[in-house]
């Protein structure tokens, strides 16, 4: 569980990047992280990470503030999926990479190679390939399959579809949900809000450096008041239900916007 | 909070010179520093270093740099005072032995770095790159790709120093323990970082390198700068001073 008590984030200059937060991702939850840009979205998620050490508050993790715990614990416990998988990958081939991770962590040899075989089986990557000569959504795959390999329990994740096409973010989102199934926290910061309403169970809405709301999803997207505030438009198919309302009932899926309109034929006819 | 290569916007004296004044300023003090051998020398061009800082309203940078010098001025310096063995011995312990030429030479090799580090991080801070450039181009008859290369190269150096905390931060979030007390070691992490900074930057470079030529980059000419620059009497008297300092350099 990680768990956010009273906390503030203050860059060197003064200006605040995260202030008062406070909320709890209970063990096995989805949750997304949404707002504008500079809202403190990745601040919040590096935060959780133990990558930045909050000015004052604490952040838990299984009731260990972060501050407490060595980058090799917290390593243990949470996967950080970058943006940018470049910066993750550092290794000459596909398998040292995929072992890399459980190296750091002290996982004997003989444990290694079976792991990484399994997740190279899963991922169907070529093992001698260069990760540099992967296609960006390759890459991110790979950083992602990397993390999986060390078995974290919880995955944050800093817009990991940014700059891929539609099968590479279905073919990373997928695995994510696959293991979010398995019982993995996720929290996914993303600007994405069609699948933020496909995949996360509960949003929550930042703006400048606050937490401005914290829901289950679909109501999240249906308060038209609050999120303008935070610069977030909702799914299109969530606006077309709200403008749509007096004639069809709630729409939040293409599926259950179909079957409202079938219905209201039915009704007609 | 700027960079230490930062360009700090500013009307001070040393913001209005000429960039080519400032330049020669520069250089006048890297010479003056590696020609003269007097310590009370390198003393007092690191006071005019600093002197230099207030006057562009950059003290507070050039305060961080000095701090920042301070840690491998300590480690040049002890290199120099073991293993420097001639001179008179001031004290010796097995074989450990210091001399006074070894401290003599450990001093004035801090100094001259410190005095001659310096003023490239006030030009930098007082002068826009743009400036720079163009005062080469126009002033020196240097040409435009090489005065750009130049600058670009400059420019980088943040682009670069923040990829490479990226990397780093990225590492620590699998788990690399950077923050061990043993250099060595951290050495060691560090080294391999190297690959995908390495592949990054080829790929930044070749980003500005195809923008820059869609930009004409290659139909630029000497004559292509809008931007004229003229000395004033300030510049002139900068100038005389750097030729007395170099000078000054050269008699102690």
């Amino acid at each position: 569980m990680i768990e956010f008590r009273n906390v503030s984030l203050q860059y060197n200059s003064g200006a605040a990047a995260v202030h008062d937060l406070n909320f709890t991702v209970p063990d096995g939850a989805f949750v997304a992280i949404i707002g504008a840009n500079g809202a403190g979205k990745t601040t919040a998620a590096k935060l959780m990470r133990g990558l930045l050490k909050p000015t004052s508050g604490e952040v838990l993790i299984d009731g260990a503030a972060t501050t407490s715990l060595r980058t090799s614990e917290l390593a243990k416990r949470i996967g950080f999926l970058f943006q940018n998988p470049d910066r993750q990958l550092c290794k000459p081939t596909v398998r040292e990479e995929l072992a890399f991770g459980l190296e750091l962590l002290g996982v004997p040899d003989a444990e290694v190679k079976p792991r990484v075989d399994a997740v190279l089986e899963d991922f169907r990557f070529d093992p001698e390939r260069s990760p540099f000569a992967l296609s960006r959504g390759e890459r991110q795959r790979l950083a992602l399959a990397s993390l999986i390999a060390v078995e974290p329990k919880t995955l944050i994740l800093d817009e990991p579809t940014t700059g891929l096409d539609y099968r590479e973010c279905m073919a990373v989102l997928g695995r994510v949900k696959a293991l979010h199934e398995a019982g993995t926290t996720v929290v996914m910061v993303c600007h994405d809000m069609e699948l933020v309403l496909d995949f996360a169970e509960r949003v929550l809405v930042f703006s400048a450096g606050q937490l401005l709301l914290d829901g289950e999803t679909r109501k999240v997207f249906r308060d038209t008041e609050t999120l303008p505030k935070a610069s977030v438009l909702p799914p299109q198919i969530t606006r077309l239900s709200e403008r749509l309302a007096d004639v069809l009932p709630p729409a939040d899926t293409v599926e259950e916007m179909e079957a409202a309109i079938r219905g209201r034929k039915g009704e007609k006819a | 909070m700027t960079g230490f290569l930062d360009y700090v916007p500013g009307s001070s004296v040393l913001h209005r010179l000429d960039p080519l004044t400032k330049l020669v300023l520069s250089l006048g003090i890297c010479v003056a520093a590696f020609v003269s051998d007097d310590l009370i020398f390198l003393l007092v061009l690191i006071a005019l270093d600093i002197l230099l800082g207030v006057l562009g309203g950059v003290f507070q940078k050039a305060l961080r740099l000095l701090s920042g010098l301070l840690k491998l001025s300590v480690f040049l310096f002890l290199l120099q005072v073991l293993f420097v063995r001639s001179g008179t011995v001031l004290f010796e312990l097995g074989i450990l032995k210091i001399t006074l030429d070894g401290l003599f030479v450990g001093a004035r090799l801090v100094l001259r770095l410190t005095a001659a580090t310096l003023p490239l991080q006030l030009l930098l801070s007082v002068t826009q790159l743009s400036d720079l450039s163009g005062v080469l181009v126009q002033r020196l008859f240097v040409p435009y790709k090489y005065a750009f290369t130049l600058t670009t190269a400059i420019r980088f150096i943040p682009v670069f120093a923040a990829e490479m905390s990226g990397i780093i931060e990225a590492q620590t979030a699998r788990g690399v323990e950077f923050d061990t007390k043993n250099p060595v070691k951290k050495i060691g992490l560090i080294l391999p970082l190297c690959v995908p900074l390495l592949i990054s930057s080829v790929g930044k470079i070749h980003e500005s390198a195809a923008a820059a030529e869609l930009r004409g980059f290659t139909l630029r000419t000497r004559e292509s700068q809008s931007k004229r620059y003229v000395f004033v009497p300030a510049d002139y008297a900068f100038l005389i001073f750097t030729v007395l300092l170099i000078a000054a350099g050269i008699l102690f």
